[in-house]
């Protein structure tokens, strides 16, 4: 049975097959090939009528989807919640049907509330794609990442993964999560306790709460960014007492393998969670990650848009 | 006029005389008589059907006055009689708040000319249910309310809540605690564990609840005054309220059949009719609740019926409104998940259902014998059907048994002699 | 079942071959210039089929092509009208594009769409000095204004059916017959 992709929305990465995962990441590796070309463009979304709705800001991920839409000729509207009809009392369903309404084929989405993009897809015929729901997913993110590991150590089977930082409050951790395990990582997640809720072990992950034990041997570490709201919220005392226990530096290095990557979702607080030398150094795939994003991007807005009737 | 009725043929389940048998019943002119005592009835065939004093619902939102496109006091208490209740506590949140004389009066009269069940009113503990200051509990007594709630929010102050329980019970007044703690809880929307660390949520930690049960059991045992707890959702709430029972503190507790019957990974689907307060917890505090009412440490199945709009519940999960309905399909769910599975036998569970909540209420002889209103729930509790949230007497359509196959179904529901919903034939 | 229809046996499959070859070596704007000499291969069977032209030419004559391999998934006009979308696969154009004289080689020439694609593709590459197109069988049925240059054979094969190409290499023996379509949907709407 040949492989083939025909889903309409791309929500969470727990609900895909590790084939469909390896199958989106084939073709994001097609996709990186045309960045790299002379005319960076292809005619497949021609047409296509794409909506980047931000009810929650962002500027990294808007622009790597703008950018990807408009690499594969797409028609791009930019949304925000500020310019939406949300401020005016109207429903999330009503703006987004509104939307839909204006025989749009595709709509990208954040969103602050979980589910919030689950919710949509289940109401809209247009193809959804999830760009973060809250603390739960982030799949172009995990995608990209996995993309990337992929790229710099070949295989799945076995390889140490360890997420560092603030677990609970990440859409980064529990996306890399379900696609790391399906396709066969040792996933270890790090941090402090109120940061790190054990209930993450009932899913086969290893959670540890020292840094020394959760680094050793790790072939991966993607560190989280630190904000600074939780520490208002009394998560940790300080950042400073964070960048001592939980920080990756010079010295805290040291346990990982000497070949092991680092990875940041961006944007990084240098020399909170992640030193700045380490940032800039050879370990880091950090920009590598940002490149990468696009080609994931771009593979998953041909795939989805590829399915919607 | 009234007609009087030979009910023929039912099994009469009346736990408060330890009645279960086939039997005949008589109802004369809105009361229980001996069968032999009715001239000229009008007879009703029962045969293969269950005939028990009326359901009584400690807990349902009628949303009237300030939420009427939600429920209404008509609406609420028709829902309520095809549910096989006939009597239901109107909780006081409503918009105003039933927090003075004057709004009991005015639930009171409108259930008079609109509700088709008894509707008994319940009053707010503090003003506006804001947990500052104590409402004018004397003068809500004297308009006929039979507890006292300020269900949908805790009494955060513990002093001030010592002081509730106190007064209420110079004027013989139970408490129906809704227990929350309200920096555990912050801003979750459902049960922190497994499934809302997974989602990405944020939790309501079971501690949130069990912290104010302490509290409330504390208070039984400081006071003497009675407390009620409402909805139990975590096993050591059960703990907790097993322990002060045992000890012999005038501590009840209930427990809504959506608790016996699902769990948080429901909400895997994002689908809102999963969202309440207290929120649906793990399969060990499901299993835990199930005990508690088998070994009589939770004597009262409530329904806490929380009808919302269409509208209020087609939103993202984090902002959709907590609370389902239930009225309708309360002794459904309840007979599939613990009497068609043997777990209990349908005597005790009618208990929960009506000596339990009677009792909570001071009713000690809440039953069917000769002279008492004939207030009666007749079902076939074998019956399947499927439930259809569209075909519901309620204004409420949110509910998360939609399209479920449910085994046990009210089919008529007598209130002072008349009937009120009645499937029969 | 599927009705199956032999059009051609391993022999002509094999003579086809040979006569494209000659025809490419017999073309002096091909044959002579500047610029890269390449076979580009369509995905799927025009990848095997510029192979055996390849092997063909470098037996037969002194030209020594470049081989590419393109897969025009990106550039099809049909987005959202197929039920399921294929794995897209690897292009390679391991040559300067500036110049180069590139013969496109696809196992079927129908209507023509997926040649127009794949100009669209090799041309976002870079300036060409040349194009000209290699197809085993010519279905002479085109929707397009496209024509081929080379054809190793010719069929008027009813267009409800679908003619597929076989190579010894990848499916075990070299044949060309003509089938029902798998799908329902019709591929053209």
């Amino acid at each position: 049975m040949e492989l083939s992709w025909n889903r309409k929305d791309l929500l969470c990465l727990y609900d895909l097959s590790a084939e469909e995962i390896t199958f989106i990441l084939d073709t994001a590796a097609e996709f990186k090939k045309v960045s790299e070309r002379r005319v960076k463009k292809v005619p497949a979304l021609r047409g296509k009528t794409v909506v980047n709705f931000f009810v929650e800001p962002s500027t990294r991920t808007r622009v790597s989807f703008e950018l990807a839409e408009q690499r594969l000729s797409a028609d791009i509207v930019n949304m925000a919640a500020d310019s939406s009809s949300l401020r005016k009392g109207e429903t999330l369903l009503d703006t987004v049907k509104n939307i839909e309404a204006l025989q749009v084929d595709l709509i990208v989405m954040r969103h602050s509330a979980p589910g919030a993009q689950d919710f949509i897809a289940r109401h809209v015929r247009c193809g959804v794609i999830n760009a973060g729901d809250g603390a739960h997913s982030h799949p172009t993110q995990a995608l990209l990442d996995l993309f990337t590991i992929r790229e710099k150590k070949g295989s799945f089977k076995g390889l140490k993964v360890t997420i560092l930082g603030d677990i609970l409050h990440s859409r980064v951790a529990r996306g890399d999560l379900w696609g790391l395990l399906k396709l066969g990582a040792e996933v270890t997640l790090c941090g402090p306790a109120t940061l790190v809720p054990r209930e993450f072990e009932s899913i086969g992950v290893r959670v540890c709460h020292d840094l020394r034990s959760g680094l050793e041997n790790a072939d991966v570490v993607n560190l989280l960014r630190i904000q600074h709201e939780r520490q208002t919220a009394g998560f940790f005392p300080s950042t400073g007492e964070y960048a001592k226990f939980f920080g990756l530096n010079m010295e805290t290095v040291k346990y990982l393998k000497p070949d092991a990557l680092i990875m940041h979702p961006g944007p990084i607080n240098r020399d909170v969670e992640l030193a700045s030398a380490l940032a800039d150094g050879p370990q880091s795939v950090i920009l590598e990650q940002v490149t990468n994003g696009l080609a994931v991007r771009m593979a998953v807005l041909f795939l989805v848009a590829g399915c919607v009737r | 006029m009234k007609k009087n009725f030979l009910l023929k043929g039912g099994r009469v389940i009346d736990p408060a005389r330890g009645v279960d048998q086939i039997m005949d019943l008589g109802v004369l002119d809105g009361r229980m008589v001996d069968p032999g005592q009715v001239p000229d009835p009008e007879v009703v065939e029962l045969g293969g059907l269950v005939v028990t004093p009326g359901f009584i619902d400690l807990h349902v939102h009628l949303r009237q006055p300030g939420n009427t496109g939600a429920e209404t006091i008509a609406s609420g208490t028709r829902a309520a009689a095809a549910g096989g209740f006939t009597a239901v506590v109107a909780m006081p949140n409503t918009n105003p708040a039933a927090d003075t004389a004057g709004a009991i009066e005015y639930l009171r009269q409108t259930a008079a000319r609109k509700g088709v069940v008894r509707v008994l009113p319940c009053g707010c503990m503090t003003k506006n249910y804001a947990g500052a200051e104590m409402a004018g509990i004397g003068g809500l007594k004297s308009a006929g309310v039979v507890a006292l709630s300020d269900d949908g929010r805790c009494i955060q102050d513990h002093a001030l809540m010592r002081h509730v329980v106190e007064y209420a019970s110079s004027f013989g007044l139970p408490i129906l605690d809704h227990c929350e703690e309200n920096t555990l809880k912050a801003s979750g929307v459902m049960h922190e564990g497994k499934w809302s660390v997974l989602l990405g949520m944020e939790g309501i930690p079971a501690m949130s609840e069990e912290l104010m049960v302490a509290r409330d059991v504390m208070l039984a045992r400081l006071t003497g005054g009675r407390i009620h707890i409402q909805h139990v959702s975590s096993g050591g709430s059960v703990e907790l309220i097993r322990q002060a029972r045992a000890g012999g503190l005038p501590v009840t507790g209930e427990v809504t059949p959506h608790h016996l019957a699902l769990t948080d990974e429901c909400i895997k689907s994002y689908d809102t009719n999963y969202k309440m307060n207290p929120p649906l917890r793990s399969e060990a505090d499901r299993q835990a609740l199930i005990a508690g009412l088998v070994d009589d440490t939770l004597t009262v199945i409530a329904t806490d019926h929380a009808p919302h709009t269409r509208t209020a519940k087609l939103v993202e999960f984090d902002n959709a409104p907590f609370g389902i309905v239930g009225l309708e399909t309360a002794l459904g769910v309840v007979l599939t998940k613990l009497y068609a599975t043997g777990i209990m036998p349908l005597d005790r569970l009618v208990a929960k259902f009506t000596t339990g909540p009677a009792a909570v209420l001071g009713m000690n002889d809440y039953s069917l014998a000769p002279g008492h209103p004939a207030d009666l729930t007749i079902f076939a509790p074998d019956q399947e059907w499927v439930v259809d949230a569209e075909k519901f007497q309620s204004l409420g359509r949110n509910t998360p048994f939609h399209g479920m196959t449910l085994r046990g179904r009210p089919r008529a529901t007598v209130v002072g002699g008349q009937f009120v919903f009645n499937t029969l034939e | 079942m599927t009705a199956i229809k032999e059009i051609a046996g391993a022999a002509e499959v094999r003579s086809a071959i040979a006569g494209i070859a000659r025809a490419i070596a017999a073309d002096q704007a091909v044959t002579s210039g500047d610029g890269e000499f390449a076979l580009v291969g369509l995905y799927k069977q025009g990848v095997p089929l510029a192979e055996r032209i390849k092997r063909e030419l470098e037996e037969h004559t002194s030209l020594r092509p470049v081989l590419g391999e393109l897969d025009i998934s990106m550039y099809r006009d049909d987005v959202g009208l197929r039920s399921a979308l294929p794995l897209i696969s690897e292009t390679r154009m391991p040559f300067p594009m500036e110049n180069a004289r590139v013969i496109l080689v696809d196992d079927v020439l129908s209507t023509g769409r997926t040649i127009r694609a794949a100009l669209d593709a090799l041309t976002d590459y870079g300036r060409p000095g040349l194009i000209r197109l290699a197809v085993l069988v010519d279905r002479c049925n085109p929707e397009y204004p496209i024509r081929a240059d080379y054809v190793g054979l010719t069929c008027s094969e009813d267009p409800a059916r679908k003619v597929v190409v076989e190579f010894a290499e990848t499916d075990g023996a070299d044949r060309i017959y003509s089938a029902e379509w798998r799908r329902t949907f019709d591929r053209r709407k």
